[in-house]
């Protein structure tokens, strides 16, 4: 998991051929302006995103400066800038004529077309690179910046959006895997998952879904924030993949302001090897609802747990589930 | 309004009035500087006259209102800017005087303050005109009035909303747009479709980035018109009967097409560039005139030359490809088609969902499974502002669902706010340029054609237009 820093303006330093990510600003909420922090001794190139003006349907004008703290003059600069997918940029690039000495800076501006501000958690992601000749000799340095806006889930049962557990009485509910079908209630309390029963796993207490057969139960992986507390190692998710490619990254965002990542995955519900994507295997039972009843028996229909890890000297605020919907997650705890 | 007023030659790019077998079909139409490949500069700009995109209305504390033509659309169009806070109808008009009486009556008998009557001729309007109590002229008439019409009404110091097409033939096209220039009035198709409740949700998801990068979009106007088509009584004289003996145009694919180049912000960042048409016979208004069509009706001596389903495929300046249909004359339910897709996902409409305004959806990462979902919640989540704030006086007041009540609302509000037209005369010119661009497509057998850029280099530049900000109607006072 690497500590991405504060969210708000990233000064991207292409230092060594690699790229790091030095915070300088915190600017949640909105385009908050952005505080300014001594340069580095290292001499290399730095790129900055002013803040966006996210109060859209609106064009937003974003300024990116590049400076040239390398040793030569930079030549054939050239800057471009982008926004979340979708959102229209103008110009992709703009090439900066002549060139710049040490220590001297230039502007590309651009516009970006800026949605509505949707209701619930947003983070927008900002990024531009600039391409060069001289200067520093990397070549390239890229900066990113992040804005956020709204108020996290209170917790993940407010992301529920999908129903994984049905009664063999009652099949047509469930739609677990976008063709009708869903795991049994009766088979999944054979081995040991009820309704807000417990379930140790990764060195996590977490909880199965304290609700009924038939009702949502599970929530489809698409970029939800969620609030959760606590502190620990590692942030253990409950779940199973549909189709394939259930994986992606989730962000924690710590009280103090910053940020972690971290990629997990689980095998489908059915027909993975049980340790893809290095999840672990929790429960297997036996069967499937489908929309015309119970069926597959003897087949494995299953429930994994998987981990990312944790600062353990931070206190966890808001999880940032991955955006992929393959991802269905029952529950997340923190594990000491 | 009906007649036979002189009728510009510029018409006959858009097929109208072919004197020829040949050229109803489209032989010979196609001038060799649209065709594809070859730059087509757009004419110059003559000294003095400056761009539009960008430019307020004044602020008019009320939009006075003339219209041209009385017919069905007209007419029930007439009541609804009466009723909209802020505007009056001053003036009324149709080559049948008896019908601007009625209308006049209608409105006065509903309390509002009666119009000035005009009719009587072709000409009638050029007499309303002259009126200096009329803010903005909506047009109503058949299609080969609409650019005499509307070009007129600019001249004459008005802003217009014109019905679709507003003008069918290039020249007529640029004309409109170097005339809103040189006067400093708008004139704006009237597509109430671009103001449909899905067709805005689907504009306010595309920005959102729900769909990632846009990649392709379809739309059209499929709708079973044979019955009204062939009614004596519907659509006077017969007249959009008779296009389809002239013309192998796609008339009327706006009503989709609109939509689609709102949500790729054509004009606002990308524009349309080449054009290539197909058509398929025109089988369905013979057949049915064959089945239902008494032998002695006038419609006998005629031949259709108007493909049944007309297929325009437009290539975009960032590679996007637009399908706009046009089918009016084989049965089926209707369809605007209304589809989008892109990186990440793909919304189509008229699939069937009555929950969800007939949409449905399926985008990452919200969706897997390959299955489509209902569109309603997210057609709740990214419902217009207008919508949230007129959507039950629409329902009330305006036909097509609403629609028309929220053009005309949002019409009036712009004018009285004195705010920027979300569809200006370069978004109208190009969404009709396919009028005369299949034509010419069609001719050449499905060789592309170039797209004019009516903006003369100014789409690349972002810019607002439906995806609008709420706003407040100024009060009535």
């Amino acid at each position: 998991m690497r500590s991405a820093g504060l969210i708000g303006t990233l000064r991207a330093v292409a230092v060594a051929g690699a790229l790091a990510l030095l915070p300088t600003a915190t600017a949640v909420g909105s385009a908050a302006a952005a505080e300014t922090e001594p340069l580095p001794a290292a001499a290399a190139t730095e790129v900055t995103i002013s803040p966006v003006d996210l109060a859209g349907p609106a064009i937003s004008t974003v300024k990116v400066t590049v400076t040239n703290a390398g040793p030569a003059r930079m030549r054939s600069l050239t800057v471009s800038f982008g926004g979340p997918a979708g959102w229209a940029v103008q110009p992709s690039a703009v090439r900066v004529d002549g060139s710049l000495p040490t220590g001297a800076s230039s502007d590309a501006t651009f516009r970006i077309q800026v949605p509505e501000q949707r209701d619930g958690f947003t983070v927008r992601t900002f990024t531009a690179t600039a391409t060069y000749q001289g200067g520093d000799g990397r070549g390239s340095a890229t900066a990113t910046r992040t804005q956020r806006s709204g108020t996290p889930l209170a917790r993940l049962a407010d992301a529920y959006n999908n129903v994984a557990v049905t009664d063999e009485s009652n099949t047509a509910p469930g739609d677990y895997d976008g063709e009708g079908n869903s795991f049994s209630a009766q088979k999944l309390a054979d081995v040991g998952l009820r309704p807000g029963g417990t379930v140790d796993a990764l060195g996590a207490r977490l909880v199965w879904p304290n609700v009924p057969s038939g009702t949502r139960n599970n929530a489809t992986a698409s970029g939800q924030a969620v609030t959760l507390n606590g502190s620990g190692s590692k942030l253990v998710f409950l779940g199973s993949g549909v189709t394939s490619g259930a994986s992606g990254t989730a962000t924690v965002y710590y009280t103090d302001g910053t940020s972690g990542t971290g990629t997990f995955g689980f095998p489908n519900w059915s027909f993975d090897p049980a340790n893809a994507h290095g999840a672990t295997l929790v429960a297997s039972s036996d069967g499937r609802n489908r929309p015309s009843g119970y069926g597959n028996a003897g087949i494995k229909y299953r429930v994994f747990a998987h981990s990312i890890p944790l600062d353990p000297a931070k206190q966890v605020d808001f999880v940032v589930l991955p955006s992929n919907g393959n991802i269905h997650l029952f529950d997340m705890a923190v594990a000491p | 309004m009906t007649g036979t007023s002189a009728v510009s030659r510029r018409l006959l790019l858009g097929g109208a009035l072919a004197a020829t077998g040949a050229l109803a079909t489209g032989v010979g139409a196609a001038p060799d500087a649209v065709a594809a490949g070859t730059a087509v500069p757009a004419p110059a700009r003559k000294p003095g006259q400056t761009s539009m995109i960008d430019v307020p209305y004044d602020v008019h504390r009320t939009v006075r209102v003339g219209v041209i033509g009385l017919g069905n659309r007209g007419s029930g169009m007439t009541t609804g800017w009466s009723v909209v806070p802020g505007c009056t109808v001053t003036a009324v008009c149709d080559i049948r005087a008896d019908r601007a009486t009625r209308v006049a009556d209608r409105l006065a008998a509903a309390g509002k303050p009666r119009p000035v009557e005009f009719g009587g001729s072709a000409d009638s309007y050029a007499e309303m005109l002259r009126r200096d109590d009329i803010d903005l002229v909506y047009i109503a008439t058949p299609w080969e009035f609409h650019y005499e019409q509307g070009k007129a009404a600019l001249l004459a110091g008005k802003h217009v909303v014109v019905e679709l097409p507003i003008a069918t033939g290039l020249d007529e096209l640029w004309d409109l747009v170097d005339t809103s220039e040189r006067t400093r009035r708008h004139l704006m198709l009237s597509e109430n479709c671009s103001y449909g409740r899905n067709e805005l949700a689907m504009l306010k998801m595309a920005h959102e980035g729900l769909f990632g990068d846009i990649t392709n979009g379809h739309g059209g106007y499929l709708h079973d018109l044979r019955a009204l088509l062939f009614s004596d009584t519907y659509y006077t004289d017969s007249w959009r009967r008779l296009w389809h003996t002239r013309s192998t145009a796609s008339f009327y694919a706006m009503h989709g097409l609109a939509p689609i180049a709102a949500a790729m912000d054509i004009n606002r960042g990308d524009r349309m560039t080449t054009l290539r048409a197909t058509a398929t016979e025109p089988k369905g208004l013979a057949d049915y005139r064959e089945r239902f069509v008494p032998r002695n009706h006038p419609s006998w001596n005629e031949t259709y030359v108007n493909g049944d389903l007309v297929t325009c495929l437009i290539d975009t300046a960032k590679g996007r490809v637009i399908r706009a249909e046009h089918e009016v004359s084989s049965p089926r339910p209707y369809s605007r088609i209304n589809s989008l897709a892109g990186s990440r996902g793909i919304f189509e409409d008229y699939a069937g969902v009555v929950s969800s305004g007939g949409g449905r959806i399926y985008v990452e990462p919200d969706h897997s499974g390959h299955a489509w979902r209902d569109f309603g919640s997210y057609r709740k989540e990214f419902d217009h502002w207008l919508w949230k704030k007129i959507g039950d006086d629409a329902a009330n007041n305006g036909g097509h669902g609403g629609m028309d009540y929220v053009l005309q609302w949002r019409t009036v509000q712009l004018m009285r706010a004195g705010l920027v037209p979300d569809i200006d005369v370069y978004d109208s010119a190009s969404w009709c340029a396919p009028v005369p661009l299949s034509v010419m497509s069609l001719a050449a057998k499905g060789r592309p054609v170039q797209v004019p850029d009516f903006t003369r280099g100014s789409w690349v530049n972002l810019r607002t237009g439906l995806d609008s900000r709420t706003t407040e109607m100024p009060p009535v006072v």
